[in-house]
Formats: structure tokens, C-alpha cells, sequence
């Protein structure tokens, strides 16, 4: 039997109340003169974790990363990194290594060199560092480039020296500042799999900074969703794609439907928005409790809309509209649907088999249908 | 073990010099700049102060030839004497005031004179082909790293009585008198000309070749003759470069000595020699002192306006 | 095809008026005749005559070793100040250091003699040092002038540095000052090469500043070549100049040789 060490992603630390979190932000604000670039952010990332920020440019990611990293001091508030208030801390004194976007490789030493240089500032002794720099490099797969410079090296190999890079001194808490953006599509879906399993296997922490959403999907044990200084979600995957907290997240990730409407039934078990957007009714299988005749928004992801072309039964959750363009990406379809309320909406579909008799097709007239739990109900 | 006791050693000095630091208040930062400030403080800054002092002298025949500010009497009182005379000079004879419009005059010609041969110099490079391009500004630049003294002395061979150009001409027939070309303000600009051609290249250079020749082809699309081009496009452009590369040429021009003393005539007055003069040939430590105030005030603030006014010009065209 | 022909003769004319000195001083150090400007046969004596020439060997031996101290001098100093200007954002002395940084360039060399010669002779009258001029005076003057040139160097090739490697060491461990020696220094080497070899070409060709802060005894190979020159053309000046203008001609050829050779630019 194999038995397998938990990692947080099967542990799930955060859900656990008495878990001590690995590193506390407390009520961090940083302003740069005028501007604030991040506002009042609390957050708590547990050990083992391989959290994400996401965000897009301008969204204070980047610089909230600086401060764990002790490049930037927080104009107010409290960092502690395994209970360690990192105040006056500065960079080369933290248990804390970052891998560069830019992956900021010496360029006058050899790759070697560069791994080994965390090591040699940490005063271990020549045996020691030789022995861990061919343990990274073959983590990596590089061994067979220690000697090479970094000019003389692809995007993706500097990459894996710079992970190696701050890896080696054994860091408790690794920052990645967008480690993915400069990989071209292919290699970075190779490279998701191979940082996740390291992650793994060493079991440091992971900070992940990235504007990319379907990056953050791919790795993160937790996303923690940025805009405007402000952490606006936090939760793993597949809470803040299906249960996004707002709009502006429902928006950012992924693609969605978004329709308004207002409050016309409000019960425990339901509650029925009238939609003009839809051009519809839109029924939802629980209670929101709001203020009636509110109004709410419905996010309804492409991939929970059916399109068929029979009148669906029922009063709710269905609208009539044209087809007016079907974009073909092999795995699935991409529907652009003209509604009858003047709406176009996109509905996916997942081509499950290799030809189909009888598909919808351009200019057909369909009805897009959903279930009474495919909307997500917003309030913000 | 030896490792250990190395560490502990170092350890210790390091300890050692870093509360030494600390009690003495000082950062590391602190040194980093107190190091060359103080240095210039006392090279740089403290000279223009004695220099004030002894412009308000009189000479003396002593070691050194001026008499001292200060003088403690018997009596215990101590005497301050202020000698205006020398500023009072400088503004009577017309000596300073010709060297100063005279320096101003020449250097600005030359600087002219350099601008009209650089230019076409520096274009021509900045459109050569890529190989030959490093080519050429390697021997734009090579004569500056000789002396500057030398190249201005060959000058002196080619110009006189019966240098090479009279030698040639009269060889040639052409004339039977030879040139007076030496000693006269003509050298005088074929000098700074000379030796300041590189420094009016290299800026103009430097502008032009990151003009983009799309804009050429545009100009030309939209039925522009190449003089025309040229003067609405490409001239505009390059004003950073001309300003760039004729303040390094005027701006040391003005206060030249070797060239006019090598290459000019008594009568090529250049304020940079009437200091030297005074103080060398005269003797006359507080005259030339004084002389050298009111280079500082006449040129040196003159040419900081004009640069500070450069700066916001490149600024502006960005 | 006009416009061609126009550029390419002038750009002719301009570089055969940029060497025919050059050229001149070469072809004339090879001049029988002492007339140097009249050919009266080729003869190589006056080299002879030149390395037999105390006077200029014991000033150009004098100049070396000048130039070489105020370079390393103006070199270090340049650096330092350029740190400060470049990383140390606001500090309170700082448009002082801006101002005297800049100050020498554009300064008259008659000016800077001037008042370092008096600030030389009233130290000497106040506290007794420096007593009499020469060897020091003239590498302290020189490397406060060259400390201008060199500050500009270094500054401008500071502002363009990868900050980020910076960082990356930092966050590996090394200290402020680690980082400058690890990996700051070696980048900007060649500019600081580049430096130091201005610094020494200023120094080597000094005229007016040495001149003032000279003392009896302390004659730099400028200001020898200077009193030989006022008197009129010699030719062993110009067989001097023709090894000097040889040894730079073949530094800048080897110089460029590498960097045509190196094809990338690093941080």
C-alpha cells in the first residue's frame, strides 16, 4: 500500500479553525506617496500551500509579494512568516526566496554559480553545496548545463535554473513573481504539472503572483483574487469559478453570462428573478434573503447552458435566441447566441463525439436552457 | 577546528569596526557619500573661497607674492585689509573686457565652423552600413585618446613660415610670399576646430542614428525633395544632437589656453591666457585671482544657465 | 545618387583633415633635416636622441605614474559618488554632490589650477601640509578633475543596471555591501575600465592644471613638451608624438577588435 504524506491541497489546512497559519498579513497598507497600491489586506496562507494572487496589472499583486519578500516595507500593518513579525527584516535575513519574472540569472556566472550562490551566502561548507546544487540541477533536469551561462541557455532552461536558484537554500516560504509568462503555451502547460509536483514533493510553501487566470486554476492550491489594492476573494478553485463573490470575479475568471434582473419571489428553498436581460424568468434552486424587488445579477457559466431545439417545459431558465456563430476549437464548440432580449451570450459544448448528426448549426433558432443551479446569484 | 577560529577572528574585527561605526553615528550609506563629498569639498569648493580671499589682495613682492588678509597689531586689535582694487581694474583697463567678448566671439565661430563640418561627418556615418559604421567612429574617436597638446603642436608645422602648406604652395608656384597662417585668429579656429571636431561627432552621431529612416521614406512618400527632407525633417530632429554636441565644444573653447597660446598671435585675445599671463608672466597672484571671479561669473554661471536650459529643451523633446 | 556623392566627399575631406596632422607629425619624425618641416632625407636619429633625452624620460616617467594613481584615485572616488547619486534617491548633501561632480566639467582648467594651487600654498601656511608642490599636489589635483568624468561614467552605466539581480542576491542572502562586490562590480566592469582609461588619458595630457600645482623638480611630460613647443617645431617632440600616437592606435585597434568580438550586452 502506498501511503502518500498529505499535501495541503488533500489536507485542506485552511478549513481547519485551529490551524496556525504559516503567514499572517494583518491589515497591510502601502502607498507609494499618493497612490495606494494596497488597501487594509488581511490574508493567512497556511504551510504547504501553493497559493496564488491573482489579478490584473495594477492590482497591487505584485507589490504585496515585494513586502513578503522584503523589498518594500508596508506603510502599516503586520507580516509574520512562521510567527516571525518580519518588520525590520531584511531581505538576505528572511527564510524567504523569490524567483524572479524576469528569472534575474548572474549573468557572469554559470549556472552552477548561480545555484550555488544562496549556499555560499549562507556559509555552508563546499561539500555541502556541491552535493545540494547537483540535487537541484537534477530536479530540474540540468544537469548536464552546470558549466553553461545563462545567455547560452532557452527561456524555459534560465527558467528551471531560477527555480533551482532559489530553491536551493531550502527555503521555507518561495515566491514566484508570474514564473509562467514568458514560456511559450506548451511549455507552460508542461511546466504547471512539473512546478506543481515539486511543490509537492518538498513541501515549501508557494506564493504565486500571476495575471493568468487559467495558470492560477492550473496550480493553485487557493486563489486569492486582487483588484485595486483589495483582496475581493479568496478560496480554492473551483469555489471562486463556481461561486465567485462578485461580479468583477465571476468576470475575471473564465468566461460568464451575466445577466440582471430583479427579485420577484424570494422563498427558503428559491427565488425567481425577472430578467429583461434574459428575457426570461431566472430560476434558482435556493433563498438569497434580500430586500424584494432587488436588484441582483445572474452569472451563468457558457459551459451549464444546453442548447436544444424543442421548447424546454417550465415558466424559468430559458431563452430564445439565433445562433449566430459557432467557432470550432476541436475539443469543444464556442456558441455565440443572438437572444431575442437583444443579448448575445456564449454557450460551450463539449464535442463528446466525433460527429454528430444533426447539430445545431448557424442561423438556426434554439432555445438556451440551464438548470436551477447553473446561475450564480450576485448581489455586488 | 582552523575554519571556526578564522570565522571568529573575522568575526571579531568585523564586530569590532561595526561598533566603532556605530558609535561614531556613521551608516554605511553615510560613507559611501561622505567620502567624495568631503574630498570635493575641501579640492573643489574651499579653493573658490581662497581665491575670493586672495583676489581681495594686493600683490607683494614675498613668498607667496601677496599680502596676507589678516594682521594681528600690537595694540591686539587685528586689521582686516580689503583690496577692491584689483575688481576696480579689471573694470577700467580694456584689456579684460576685449579678452572676454574676443573669447566669446572666437569660441562661438569655431563652434559654428565645427558644427558645419561635423554634421555631414556624422550623418554620413550614421547611414553607413552596420560593419562599417564601428569602423568609422573607431577613427572619429581614436585622435582624442592621443594628446591633445601634440595634435595641436602638428598644427603649428603645417601653418608657419615654412611649413608644409607654404612649403607646398610655393613649390607649386601658386604663391611667391608665403602665408601668414600662424599666430593670427584663423589658427586659432583651425585649432579648436581641430581638436574639438570629436566631441561636436559623437553627440550628433549618437541623435542621428536613431532617426528612423521611415520617417525619410514618409516625407519622400508625401512628395518631398530630399533638400526639403532634409530641412523639415531631418534637421528638427537632430536640434538635441547640435545643441548636445555644440556645448561641448563651446563651452571648453572659452576658457582655452593651449590653443591660442600655441597657435595664436598677440593679438588673440582669449581669457583663459590673460589669466594665465597675469599670474605666470606678471606675477600678479591677486590680479589673477581676480581675473579668475570674474570668469566665474561672466562665463561659468552663463554656461550653467545655458545648460540647465539645454537640459529642459532635451526634456521637452522627449 | 547626388546626395550620395555630396556626404561621402565630405565625410572624406573631414577624416583626411581629422589625420593629415597626425599624419604629418609621423612622417616628419622620420625627417633628416632638422628643419622638420623641410625633408631633407629619412633617418630615425631623432628616436635615438628622444630615448637619450633625460629630461623627457624622467617627465614621462613622472607622468605615468601620475596618471595611473589619479585614475585609480578618480576611479574610486567617481564610483562611490555615483552610488550615491544614482541609488541613494534623496539624501541631504545631495545637490551639493550633483553640483561639485559637475562643476569641473565645465570649468576653465585656469580656473581649477588657480585655486587649487592656493589652496595648496594657504594649507601649507596654515598646517604645514602639503609641504611644496609637486608628485601629491599634482595627483590631488587630477583626481578631482578626472573624478568628474569618471562619476559621469559610472552614473550613466549605474542608472541602466538590471536592479533586479540586485534583488536576487539580496533575497539569496548577501548583504548590501556582498551584493556590490558579487554581482554589481563584475557588470559594470567595462564601464568602470572605460573610466579609468579617461581618467588616465586626462591626466596623461594635462597642461594648465599641473602647470599651476607643480613645484620645482616635478615637470609632467606636458608641461616639458610645452616649453620645447613655444619655442617652436622640434623634431624629437614629433618622433615622441609618433610612439605615442602608435601605442593608441593599437589599443584602440585591440579594444575595438573586442568589442566587435563580444556580441551581447549583459545587465
Amino acid at each position: 500500500m502506498d501511503s502518500k504524506a498529505p499535501t495541503a491541497s488533500t489536507a485542506r489546512p485552511w478549513r481547519d479553525a485551529s490551524a496556525k497559519p504559516f503567514v499572517r498579513i494583518r491589515n497591510v497598507t502601502k502607498k507609494f506617496g499618493e497612490f495606494t497600491a494596497v488597501f487594509n489586506l488581511s490574508l493567512d496562507i497556511y504551510k504547504g500551500e501553493l497559493f496564488c494572487l491573482l489579478g490584473g496589472s495594477g492590482c497591487g499583486k505584485t507589490t504585496l509579494l515585494r513586502m513578503l519578500a522584503g523589498f518594500e516595507n508596508a506603510t502599516s500593518g503586520v507580516i509574520e512568516i512562521d510567527g516571525q513579525d518580519m518588520a525590520r527584516v531584511p531581505p538576505y535575513a528572511r527564510p524567504v526566496n523569490m524567483m524572479f519574472q524576469s528569472y534575474a540569472l548572474f549573468p557572469h556566472m554559470s549556472v552552477e554559480a548561480n545555484v550555488a550562490y544562496g549556499l555560499k551566502r549562507a556559509g555552508k561548507s563546499k561539500d555541502e553545496i556541491e552535493a545540494r546544487v547537483a540535487e537541484l540541477l537534477k530536479l530540474v533536469k540540468l544537469e548536464q548545463f552546470r558549466t553553461r551561462k545563462p545567455d547560452q541557455l532557452s527561456g524555459g532552461q534560465r527558467q528551471r535554473v531560477a527555480l533551482a536558484r532559489s530553491l536551493a537554500p531550502g527555503p521555507k516560504l518561495l515566491l514566484l513573481d508570474e514564473p509562467l509568462g514568458a514560456l511559450d503555451k506548451k511549455l507552460r502547460e508542461e511546466t504547471q504539472f512539473e512546478l506543481v509536483k515539486i511543490q509537492e514533493t518538498l513541501g515549501v510553501t508557494f506564493i504565486v503572483v500571476t495575471h493568468d487566470q487559467e495558470e492560477a486554476m492550473s496550480l493553485a492550491t487557493r486563489i486569492g483574487v486582487m483588484h485595486e489594492g483589495e483582496i475581493v476573494q479568496i478560496g480554492e478553485p473551483r469555489e471562486v469559478y463556481e461561486y465567485p463573490a462578485s461580479r468583477y470575479v465571476a468576470d475575471f475568471i473564465g468566461s460568464v453570462n451575466m445577466f440582471e434582473g430583479v427579485v420577484v419571489e424570494d422563498e427558503v428553498d428559491h427565488v425567481r428573478i425577472r430578467s429583461r436581460d434574459a428575457g426570461c424568468d431566472i430560476y434558482v434552486g435556493h433563498g438569497v434573503n434580500c430586500a424584494p424587488e432587488q436588484t441582483l445579477w445572474c452569472a451563468i457559466r457558457p459551459e451549464k447552458i444546453r442548447l436544444q431545439r424543442e421548447k424546454p417545459e417550465g415558466d424559468a431558465n430559458f431563452a430564445r435566441g439565433t445562433v449566430e456563430e459557432i467557432v470550432y476549437l476541436g475539443d469543444m464548440s464556442v456558441f455565440q447566441v443572438h437572444l431575442e432580449s437583444g443579448r448575445r451570450i456564449r454557450v460551450t459544448k463539449a464535442n463528446a463525439a466525433r460527429f454528430e448528426e444533426d447539430a445545431i448549426s448557424w442561423d438556426e433558432a434554439v432555445y438556451a436552457t440551464w438548470g436551477p443551479e447553473a446561475a450564480a446569484v450576485l448581489t455586488t | 577546528m582552523s575554519t571556526s577560529a578564522t570565522e571568529t577572528r573575522d568575526g571579531g574585527m568585523r564586530g569590532a569596526l561595526n561598533a566603532l561605526r556605530h558609535r561614531l553615528g556613521l551608516s554605511g550609506r553615510g560613507i559611501v557619500v561622505a567620502i567624495p563629498t568631503l574630498w570635493l569639498g575641501l579640492f573643489f569648493l574651499i579653493p573658490f573661497a581662497v581665491v575670493c580671499k586672495i583676489a581681495l589682495s594686493s600683490a607683494a613682492i614675498a613668498q607667496p607674492p601677496y599680502l596676507p588678509m589678516l594682521k594681528a597689531m600690537a595694540d591686539g586689535t587685528v586689521q582686516i585689509t580689503l583690496n577692491f582694487g584689483n575688481f576696480l581694474f579689471l573694470g577700467q583697463d580694456d584689456l579684460y573686457l576685449k579678452s572676454y567678448i574676443s573669447s566669446i566671439e572666437i569660441a562661438v565661430v569655431s563652434t559654428i565652423l565645427c558644427l558645419l563640418i561635423g554634421y555631414p561627418m556624422a550623418y554620413a556615418i550614421a547611414r553607413a552600413p552596420e560593419r562599417r559604421r564601428n569602423v568609422l567612429l573607431m577613427l572619429v574617436i581614436l585622435p582624442f585618446w592621443t594628446s591633445f597638446l601634440l595634435r595641436v603642436y602638428a598644427w603649428i608645422g603645417i601653418l608657419k613660415g615654412n611649413g608644409i602648406i607654404n612649403n607646398a604652395l610655393m613649390g607649386l608656384g601658386i604663391i611667391h610670399e608665403p602665408l601668414v597662417m600662424l599666430q593670427t585668429n584663423f589658427a586659432v579656429y583651425v585649432g579648436i576646430v581641430y581638436g574639438y571636431l570629436p566631441f561636436m561627432i559623437l553627440p550628433l552621431y549618437a541623435n542621428l542614428a536613431k532617426l528612423d529612416e521611415n520617417l525619410l521614406e514618409a516625407s519622400a512618400d508625401l512628395g518631398a525633395r530630399p533638400l526639403t527632407t532634409f530641412l523639415t525633417v531631418t534637421l528638427p530632429l537632430s536640434l538635441p544632437g547640435i545643441i548636445a554636441g555644440s556645448m561641448l565644444v563651446l563651452i571648453p573653447a572659452v576658457g582655452e589656453f593651449v590653443i591660442p597660446s600655441l597657435l595664436g598671435g598677440p593679438g588673440t585675445l582669449m581669457i583663459g591666457r590673460v589669466l594665465w599671463d597675469e599670474f605666470f608672466s606678471n606675477r600678479d597672484w591677486p590680479m589673477a585671482s581676480s581675473v579668475a571671479i570674474a570668469m566665474l561669473v561672466f562665463v561659468v554661471v552663463p554656461i550653467l544657465i545655458l545648460r540647465s536650459v539645454e537640459a529642459g529643451l532635451v526634456e521637452r523633446g522627449k | 545618387m547626388k546626395r550620395n556623392l555630396f556626404l561621402r566627399v565630405t565625410t572624406l575631406l573631414g577624416f583626411i583633415f581629422l589625420y593629415a596632422p597626425i599624419v604629418s607629425l609621423v612622417v616628419f619624425s622620420f625627417n633628416e633635416s632638422k628643419l622638420v618641416t623641410v625633408w631633407g632625407g629619412f633617418s630615425t636619429k631623432w628616436y635615438g636622441e628622444l630615448l637619450g633625452n633625460e629630461q623627457i624620460l624622467e617627465a614621462a616617467w613622472l607622468s605615468l605614474r601620475i596618471a595611473f594613481l589619479s585614475a585609480s584615485i578618480a576611479s574610486v572616488l567617481g564610483t562611490l559618488a555615483a552610488i550615491a547619486l544614482v541609488r541613494f534617491g534623496r539624501f541631504r548633501a545631495r545637490t551639493w554632490l550633483t553640483g561639485m561632480v559637475t562643476a569641473p566639467l565645465v570649468m576653465p582648467d585656469v580656473i581649477i589650477g588657480l585655486s587649487l594651487l592656493l589652496l595648496f600654498v594657504a594649507m601649507e601656511q596654515l598646517i604645514g601640509w602639503p609641504a611644496g608642490r609637486g608628485f601629491l599636489t599634482i595627483v590631488i589635483a587630477h583626481s578631482t578633475l578626472c573624478m568628474a568624468y569618471t562619476t559621469v561614467v559610472v552614473q550613466s552605466r549605474l542608472s541602466d543596471f538590471d536592479r533586479s539581480l540586485e534583488e536576487a542576491a539580496m533575497d539569496l542572502g548577501a548583504t548590501p555591501v556582498r551584493v556590490f562586490f558579487d554581482i554589481t562590480l563584475p557588470i559594470i566592469l567595462p564601464a568602470l575600465i572605460s573610466a579609468w582609461l579617461l581618467a588616465f588619458t586626462l591626466s596623461l595630457d594635462d597642461l594648465v592644471i599641473a602647470s599651476f600645482v607643480s613645484g620645482p623638480g616635478a615637470s609632467t611630460l606636458p608641461m616639458v613638451i610645452f616649453s620645447k613647443i613655444r619655442l617652436g617645431v622640434s623634431p624629437d617632440v614629433n618622433a615622441l608624438a609618433t610612439i605615442i600616437i602608435s601605442i593608441v592606435a593599437l589599443g584602440v585597434l585591440v579594444a575595438t577588435l573586442q568589442m566587435m568580438r563580444r556580441p551581447r550586452r549583459q545587465a
